[in-house]
């Protein structure tokens, strides 16, 4: 039960308990245990907009994972303090953070009766990294032995060689290089367990999943309308859920979804429109729940052009620009300024990390001239067609106010024509770029985006000091250890000042209170709504 | 008339192909001008190379003559046509649903949407018109003037989100208050949205919305079209012979005044379907114009390709059935 924020008061949870007679017995021990026993039950009616797949190895976009995490079980879970918790995994232990040795708990079965033993695991993992497959998760298994046989093209072999199962309910898992971070990464639902007649039919599996979660499709899913899920009663895991139907209404619009939760007809929406939340905040003070999200939007350095080399520069431009001012006056106060590279909801974050945030004109001009100045004009770009366009002038404002530079912004290209330039290292000036974790370790802000020859490293950012921290971080023997040289290597990214860091989005979830009396939340899957708890009616 | 008929189905097969080119033609130069979309499903992370490249492949956009910009791109043209005349294959979307499955789906929504709008326009509109037309300067024709000159002013958009903050919700909340109403009324008619509880009472007030534009116009050309009519020889006639008014004006004057007024409900159809996009958004229906839409936006080709051909035929059926319907109205009119 630690796996939950507590939202609403505990009045709710002692009323609850009242409420339902015939527990007074076990009311004395301990009374999380009463309340799980008393709270089930009740249709949780929550938004959803239509997910990419049902398959957890094709889905790797939010709206999946909330379907997924209620109907799918992998080795661990996402726990509410960040980090992971043990789920269908009994332990997962390594000596050396390459080869890893996975022990599953015993009991726990498919939907359609077969057991979830290391198979079950093996066949998911293999079917998700065949290249064939082209599984939208495939990514995330590049750290197993035997990904780029498997990928190849054509591929050499159809099996990962890193996995090897040793009985029944154990396996091995064999990674190309160290990383302590390997029980964070399972939590991810592309690495959930697969069933022998789900990978006969995937097509089948994906509108009517074979899972072994805490709940299961009620009904195939009905595409662009609803998505109906009943609590597994043969789930055998602790985290069984509470409601017992959780019924996912599919919306196009936010503004749609906001009607019919104002209606009535939705319990949950986690999606208000940025334009209508002051509103749904006075109107529902008691459902109305808003905290810092992991969506970091920084202002990358082109690292690779020579003009930009000089650090005093940058830490300039950081020093130079009034990040609350911007997300006040032009994105209508949805976002809270960045001070750091690392979400604030991780484990390992550090209030203030980077020095240079603050916004303070005299030392940025300071520095500015320090560094040279800057001659000509400086260009800042970003994706066109996502209303970047008025924050990025309020920007370009404050630097030329601030440190007397011309700026001109450049928001022509689409998303994917934009990415392909960055890629290609063609960006002249600033950019604007975003980053989400993938799994509960502070790492997953680190590596891929500044790690040396990383593949979204758009700035050619290098930095042997960076790397090797972020090295004896993953070779660490425990993740408290690995997150002292995460720390490390963040502070070396302050000083170089390559990701100018931004903002963090926010993530706006309103509740009806009186329906739902305490709702599940987790720093990487965000609302729980197999933890979250209704009020019992009558 | 079996021959027309005929003649003009056959004519159905240049337009189709001349679309398809076009439509082909069109995604094509949007994917070389702004890159693959399939890039951008994966964000801001960069995926590893072989992943992406096997999705592109997967969903048929590998072809390198898309990174040509203006290429015609016609392997890939001969290609598209051939899965979709030889097999009925119109490809799949990013999550590899194949189109049809998608137009299935979505398409009794909207064909709903749609008669539900087409005969709120027939009934209300022609009634409006003919009332408004036999009391030429009266009360009624100038309450129809002013009511359909304020509904044509405001946008749907406009008009559909007033309707539902204010009918759909706030009368409607009102209304799920009160014990004595049925659920059907206040949660089905009066939801705040469509909902799947009630899948053909919640797309009453939706259709209204989106028949209430052309309603308007509906009502003003049936009111013209009538006032001259009504004036004819052939009305003078018809009263001079004796004719009771439901005659004169049922028979003799509305059949003819309703030629134009046919034409107008027909292209209508074809134009309510494509523009219910925004109907179809506001009260969250799950029919075509939300699904060409949302393809758009994420660059779905195939989905857009597949809807758009399927708009082109319903165009040209109702168009057909338009010329057809002019002979039965009016018998001057033959198709040897």
């Amino acid at each position: 039960m630690t796996n939950r924020w507590k939202l609403a008061a505990g009045v709710a949870a002692m009323s609850l308990l009242a409420a339902c007679g015939g527990s007074e017995d076990d009311g004395s021990d301990g009374g999380e245990q009463a309340q799980q026993e008393t709270a089930t039950g009740g249709e949780l009616r929550a938004y959803l907009s239509e997910p990419d797949s049902l398959i957890p190895s094709a889905a790797t976009d939010s709206e999946s994972n909330q379907v997924l995490t209620e109907i799918y079980r992998g080795l661990t879970i996402n726990g509410a303090d960040g980090g992971a918790e043990l789920a269908v995994a009994e332990s997962i232990e390594s000596d050396d953070n390459i080869t890893w040795t996975v022990r599953l708990k015993e009991g726990y079965t498919f939907t359609n009766g077969e057991p979830v033993d290391a198979d079950a695991f093996i066949r998911g993992w293999n079917f998700a990294a065949y290249g064939p497959n082209a599984q939208d998760g495939a990514g995330f298994f590049e750290r197993i032995v035997g990904f780029e046989e498997v990928q190849a093209d054509p591929p050499q072999t159809e099996e990962l060689s890193g996995l090897t199962k040793v009985d029944d309910y154990t396996f091995t898992v064999e990674l190309n290089a160290p990383f302590s971070g390997f029980r964070e990464v399972v939590a991810y639902q592309v690495f959930a367990p697969m069933a022998e007649e789900c990978l006969a039919d995937t097509d089948a599996c994906n509108e009517m999943p074979i899972s072994n979660g805490p709940y299961q499709l009620e009904s195939p899913w009905e595409h662009d309308v609803q998505v109906v899920l009943t609590r597994n009663e043969d789930y055998p895991g602790e985290d069984a859920g509470f409601a017992d139907r959780i019924v996912f209404r599919i919306f196009e619009s936010q503004d749609a979804a906001y009607a019919a939760f104002q209606g009535g007809e939705l319990d949950v929406i986690d999606q208000v429109p940025a334009e209508r939340r002051p509103e749904a905040q006075a109107q529902y003070p008691d459902g109305y729940f808003q905290t810092p999200n992991n969506s970091f939007t920084y202002l990358g350095i082109p690292d690779y052009d020579e003009r930009f080399s000089d650090v005093r520069l940058r830490q300039a431009f950081s020093l130079a620009i009034d990040r609350q001012a911007i997300i006040d006056a032009a994105l209508g106060g949805t976002q809270r300024p960045a001070s750091g590279w690392v979400s604030p909801l991780f484990e390992g974050q550090r209030d203030v990390v980077c020095q240079y945030c603050d916004y303070d004109p005299e030392e940025a001009k300071r520095l500015f001239d320090e560094a040279g100045g800057w001659d000509g004009t400086l260009e800042l770009m970003a994706n066109a067609g996502a209303g970047h366009e008025t924050w990025l002038q309020a920007l370009g404002d404050q630097l030329k106010q601030n440190l007397g530079i011309d700026y001109t912004i450049n928001v022509d290209q689409q998303f994917a024509e934009y990415l392909a330039t960055l890629e290609n290292q063609e960006a002249i000036g600033p950019y604007r770029l975003g980053w989400g974790p993938d799994y509960a370790l502070m790492e997953t802000y680190l590596t891929h985006l500044y790690g040396t020859d990383q593949s979204s490293n758009y700035f050619g950012y290098s930095n042997p000091e960076f790397d090797d921290l972020l090295k004896q971080g993953d070779s660490a023997a425990t993740v408290d250890e690995a997150i002292g040289f995460y720390q490390q290597a963040e502070d070396v990214l302050a000083e170089d000042m390559v990701a100018i860091p931004l903002w963090w989005g926010t993530q706006t979830v309103l509740y009806n209170p009186d329906t739902v009396a305490e709702l599940g939340f987790n720093p990487i899957d965000y609302e729980d709504y197999g933890q979250t708890v209704l009020k019992q009616q009558g | 008339m079996g021959r027309y008929v005929i003649r003009r189905l056959l004519q159905f097969i240049p337009t189709v192909f001349g679309a398809l080119f076009l439509l082909h033609y069109l995604t094509s130069v949007a994917i070389q001008l702004t890159g693959n979309p399939v890039r951008a499903l994966f964000g801001d992370r960069m995926p590893p190379e072989s992943v992406l490249r096997n999705l592109t492949e997967r969903l048929g956009l590998g072809d390198p003559c898309l990174e040509q910009p203006f290429s015609p791109c016609l392997a890939l043209f001969t290609q598209r046509l051939e899965s979709i005349f030889l097999h009925f294959d119109f490809g799949t979307n990013f999550s590899e649903r194949p189109v049809t499955d998608i137009v299935a789906g979505a398409m009794p929504y909207t064909l709903r949407l749609t008669a539900i709008a087409i005969s709120f326009e027939l009934l209300v509109g022609i009634s409006a018109g003919v009332l408004a037309g036999l009391r030429n300067g009266g009360f009624w024709d100038y309450w129809l003037k002013i009511s359909t000159v304020l509904i044509i002013s405001v946008p749907v958009v406009v008009l559909g989100v007033v309707v539902r903050d204010f009918v759909n919700l706030s009368f409607g909340n009102w209304l799920r208050g009160l014990e004595a109403v049925p659920d059907a009324i206040s949660r089905g008619v009066f939801a705040p949205t469509w909902t799947p509880n009630y899948p053909l009472a919640s797309l009453i007030i939706p259709g209204l919305v989106l028949g209430a534009l052309q309603l308007a116009a509906t009502a003003r050309l049936t009111r013209s079209s009538l006032l001259e009519n009504i004036r004819a020889d052939y009305v003078r006639t018809a009263w001079a012979k004796g004719l009771g008014q439901g005659r004169v004006v049922g028979i003799h004057t509305l059949r003819n005044s309703l030629i134009p007024v046919i034409t107008l409900i027909g292209t209508d159809i074809g134009a309510l379907m494509g523009g219910a996009v925004v109907t179809e958004g506001i009260f969250n229906v799950p029919g075509i114009g939300r699904q060409v839409f949302a393809a758009i936006f994420t660059g779905e080709t195939t989905v857009v390709i597949g809807i758009v051909t399927l708009l082109v035929l319903v165009y040209l059926i109702a168009s057909l059935v338009v010329d057809l319907l002019y002979a039965v109205l009016d018998p001057r009119i033959r198709y040897d």
